[in-house]
């Protein structure tokens, strides 16, 4: 194709290098991202039931978990790849590419999609948890038959908001050598000055976006009645 | 039967740890199987709060709760969430399930059951409450009415013996709220359900109630069966409400805004009659007029079958001689009828 490697002379000229980045950032958005869903559904959920009024009320359990993730909310993500790089490395075997990086993203998102799950359980109707608990069902059987089934909408849209914000954390991931989309765009289009590379990440990831925002949406929509 | 022993609730403010709110002071209520008994009250009077320590949604800090002769405090866990299947609770906001169906909110309280026993059970549920042609239709697709009946195919999903309606009415229009109530009349007879029912509504204890108790700031302050209750209450709170359900009640207003309709000529005297047992069937104002030789103009009546009785009374203006007046009005007393002077332009 001559008319691309005139439009796009630098990324023409590297492409197997851009679709290896494109395979680590997916890469690091489906590791990350089923590892931050597990814990964070779990958190999201410990936080709903057990605080005060909670259907498993539990003080120092919430207090915990609340002060934890306000935490790690709190530290730029930037910070917690270098400060986590050690516990990386004890738990990967290595602080950099793709391997390395899982750790500090799944300790930068969890605590977000956490909340993000916690207001979503919130939007249940508290009517619906007591006539669920006045016909016999246990605290656990409210957790996965009224909770977890009546705000599938929201949690969906938790989980679509969470995917693209770890997009996010990904390209930052790039910096510390962890490679990706961001650090593609980093390398050539920043600090060798190719525009061309610039430009076609931005393009991939605001499709990407795209994509995501609009699976999520159908499908929190087909489950509003 | 249901039987609650001195139960005792507070909740604790959470600004003030000091401060204790008296949800439920101190109540013992017993409920026979196959009643219709109401709890009426204002709101925040603790009627929900009561009827939630019969299923334990709220535990009492104290006292006993019992259902047939089981003591509910006492139970695990596993052992509550079985006997609640057996105490069906409906709400004022309905409360069903947005993202089920009206089946798959039937269903949702059978266990243990196949696919063909709970297909059975759910119809044969939706057909008792008069509502199977909306098996598909999603919560949001229903009226308040619709909802109300799924909601009550619901509770009664696992055959329970008790049904808990905590203000079940309280969101229908009027019309609807008497064919919600009618339905619930006819459950306790067809299925021999016994029927708690909290309601801030006097006009819902009249319709389908045999016996009451009125609650007010956390305790039950007034009992017994209704008719008793609308016709005779003690308590000022009680009759407060038995006024709200009463024509009678709009003497004051008249009184306030001085209608021409109220103005007393003199010699005249203005008073409320009201009946209070069960055997007023005697045409009451006009013997007393042809006996006494007076005038009797009736300004307002009301009369109410309870509980199959009549229940209420008349506000009139009496015209005539003193004399003859004040031995119509002893004449009342001794047939057992309330006389209240409202207003009297003197003799």
């Amino acid at each position: 194709m001559p008319e691309l490697s005139v439009l796009l002379p630098n990324l023409m000229k590297r492409l197997p290098e851009f679709w290896k980045a494109c395979g680590d950032t997916l890469l690091m958005e489906v590791w990350s991202g089923a590892i931050i869903f597990i814990f964070g559904l779990i958190f999201g959920i410990i936080l709903t039931v057990t605080k005060p009024g909670g259907i498993m009320e539990n003080r120092p359990l919430y207090q915990v978990l609340d002060k934890i993730i306000n935490l790690f909310r709190s530290i730029p993500f930037i910070i917690l790849l270098t400060a986590l790089m050690p516990l990386s490395r004890w738990i990967m075997g290595t602080a950099i590419y793709v391997r390395g990086v899982i750790v500090p993203l799944v300790f930068g998102a969890t605590p977000f999609f956490s909340r993000q799950v916690e207001s979503a359980l919130a939007q249940t109707d508290k009517g619906l948890v007591e006539a669920a608990l006045s016909m016999g069902s246990s605290p656990f059987e409210v957790i996965f038959r009224v909770y977890l089934r009546e705000s599938l909408a929201p949690i969906i849209r938790a989980i679509t908001i969470t995917i693209i914000s770890l997009l996010g954390l990904t390209a930052m991931a790039g910096a510390v050598g962890a490679g990706g989309l961001g650090d593609f765009a980093i390398r050539y289009g920043h600090d060798r000055n190719m525009a061309d590379i610039t430009w076609v990440v931005v393009i991939v990831l605001v499709l990407g976006v795209s994509l995501v925002q609009w699976v999520g949406e159908t499908l929190a929509r087909k489950n509003t009645h | 039967m249901i039987e609650l022993e001195h139960i005792i609730k507070n909740f604790h403010s959470d600004k003030d740890k000091n401060k204790n709110i008296h949800a439920v002071n101190d109540v013992s209520l017993t409920i026979n199987d196959g009643d219709i008994y109401g709890i009426i009250g204002f709101s925040g009077a603790g009627k929900s709060t009561l009827v939630r320590c019969i299923n334990l949604l709220e535990r009492p800090d104290s006292g006993s709760v019992k259902i047939d002769g089981v003591e509910m405090m006492k139970l695990k866990p596993r052992e509550l969430y079985k006997a609640r299947t057996k105490i069906g609770m409906i709400f004022q906001q309905f409360n069903l399930m947005p993202s089920r169906t009206v089946f798959q909110n039937v269903a949702y309280p059978l266990k243990g059951m196949s696919k063909d026993e709970i297909k059975n059970k759910v119809r044969s549920l939706l057909e008792l409450v008069e509502i199977s042609d909306k098996e598909n239709a999603y919560p949001s697709e229903l009226s308040g009415g619709q909802k109300q009946r799924v909601a009550i195919a619901r509770a009664l999903a696992n055959d329970p013996k008790i049904l808990l309606c905590d203000e079940a009415t309280s969101a229908l229009d009027p019309q609807t709220t008497g064919s919600i109530l009618q339905l619930l009349k006819d459950l306790n007879k067809k299925l021999g359900l016994t029927i708690v029912v909290i309601t801030h509504e006097m006009e819902v204890v009249k319709h389908i109630c045999r016996k009451a108790a009125v609650m007010d700031a956390g305790r039950i302050i007034e009992r017994g069966d209704v008719f008793t209750i609308f016709s005779d209450p003690q308590h000022p709170v009680t009759r407060n409400f038995v006024r709200t359900t009463s024509n009678l009640s709009k003497i004051e207003t008249l009184l306030k805004d001085n209608s021409p309709m109220v103005k007393l000529k003199p010699g005249e005297l203005m008073a409320r009659l009201v009946y209070i047992h069960a055997d007023v069937s005697e045409p009451l104002i006009s013997f007393a007029s042809r006996a006494f030789d007076i005038e009797i103009n009736i300004i307002l009546a009301d009369v109410e079958i309870v509980a199959g009785a009549m229940v209420g009374g008349t506000v009139v203006i009496f015209n005539g001689p003193r004399d003859k007046i004040n031995k119509a009005i002893d004449y009342y007393r001794s047939k057992n009828i309330r006389v209240e002077v409202i207003q009297d332009a003197g003799a």
